[in-house]
């Protein structure tokens, strides 16, 4: 098993900085979604993790952390994610991304 | 080189991989984007193999989302950690043989004035420090001198990444590497003061932990290099491998080097002020209003 970043949706809608989107060091990988935040009652989308693209650096942890002061992101083992997005279930609208979140273990075994 | 390469073959598109139909449908070709907007749009550069964490990485990722045209653009790259992920982008890259990137760049942005006229067809040179100042020195600082219109940028880690961690000509004075073990004896090569003798029209530096300024600064090397001359970018990009920075402290690191050693500077000639200022509107270059002239009998 190995360490994803997993974002607290709570958090990041609240607050919406998108500074995690613009620091990952991979394309695609930390995406935004207008609708995440929004259908739960929140002002603002949230950022979500494509776990399939990450690489578990947790760069995005000390972003989140230091830069933003908003301690939304933390890294979880792979296998305890109830949900995680993966760029199969991803959608690209005009605006953000619209995505279909699944279980983890069950994309692996894919 | 064109938008008719970013579409599908009639008949295809059911059989293309996802990542193809997001590119071609919801990818930032022919549209104006900025770093604001990423994470809801499909990116050019695709998944690589660069070590998780890597500095270099998120100054690439940066640096294709910033170019202003990425369908009239080329990227020449050669040996080194880098053009590992410039390869995975959805551009065309050429790779040079190591240290030839700049003549290889010199060829192709005169041959695609040629073909194309006044089109614009970006050529940009990304390379590592040792492509850019050891290897590929001598083709580099000629390319400057001859005023070939294409941008250069360094990814300057201080170090042969990719071979185990040799000292170059961009590696600080006492740093100890796994194959420079006694600590390097001289100092860092001032490639700044280089490409302003050598006549660049724009040279700058940046540092990664800034995402708009790294955005702006490429927008404006592209752009100055269509019509004026050389530009010079030089990148900080660390190392985390070969200078043991843990990845999640690797933009902590950024900052405390930004504050240092690596603060971020620009020239900007003169002739490209005023190319910027008259063909892209740029306002940063129009000079400063007068103070009112009433002002001065007042106080006075």
């Amino acid at each position: 098993m190995y360490l994803v970043a997993d974002i607290n949706v709570e958090i990041c809608a609240a607050k919406s900085c998108k500074l995690c989107t613009q620091y990952c060091p991979e394309a695609n990988t930390i995406q935004y979604s207008e609708d995440m935040g929004k259908e739960k009652g929140f002002k603002y989308g949230s950022a979500y993790v494509a776990v399939d693209r990450c690489k578990g650096c947790a760069q995005c942890v000390w972003v989140c952390d230091n830069m933003a002061k908003n301690n939304a992101i933390k890294m979880i083992m792979i296998d305890q994610l109830p949900l995680a997005a993966v760029t199969d279930n991803i959608r690209y609208e005009e605006k953000s991304t619209v995505v279909a979140l699944s279980n983890p273990m069950i994309v692996i075994g894919n | 080189m064109s938008l008719d390469y970013v579409k599908f073959s009639g008949g295809f598109e059911k059989f293309m991989p996802k990542e193809y139909r997001d590119m071609v449908e919801h990818g930032p070709f022919g549209k104006k984007i900025s770093v604001s907007q990423m994470g809801s749009f499909k990116e050019i550069l695709e998944e690589h193999p660069m070590c998780a964490g890597c500095a270099m990485t998120l100054f690439i990722r940066l640096a294709i989302i910033a170019f202003p045209n990425p369908e009239d653009t080329i990227t020449v790259g050669t040996a080194g950690c880098g053009r590992l992920a410039i390869s995975q982008a959805a551009i065309p890259f050429v790779y040079g043989n190591y240290g030839d990137q700049n003549g290889v760049a010199s060829g192709l942005s005169r041959g695609l004035r040629l073909r194309f006229g006044d089109k614009p067809k970006d050529v940009v040179v990304i390379a590592g420090d040792g492509g850019t100042a050891d290897i590929g020195f001598q083709q580099v600082l000629h390319s400057w001198f001859r005023k070939e219109r294409f941008t250069t940028i360094m990814l300057d880690n201080e170090v042969y990444g990719n071979t185990g961690g040799q000292e170059s000509g961009m590696t600080n004075r006492g740093a100890v590497l796994k194959m420079a073990p006694l600590g390097k004896k001289f100092e860092k090569m001032d490639m700044l003061q280089m490409a302003k003798v050598a006549g660049c029209a724009y040279v700058a530096t940046v540092v990664p932990n800034n995402p708009r300024r790294v955005e702006s600064v490429i927008k404006k090397a592209v752009l100055i290099a269509r019509e004026v001359g050389s530009t010079y970018i030089q990148a900080y990009t660390s190392c985390n491998i070969e200078y043991a920075i843990p990845t999640d402290k690797v933009m902590e690191d950024a900052k405390t080097v930004e504050n240092d050693r690596y603060q971020f500077t620009e020239y900007v000639s003169e002739e490209a002020k005023q190319y910027l200022t008259e063909r892209y509107g740029y306002k940063d270059y129009l000079p400063k209003p007068a103070a009112p002239a009433a002002a001065i009998p007042n106080k006075a």
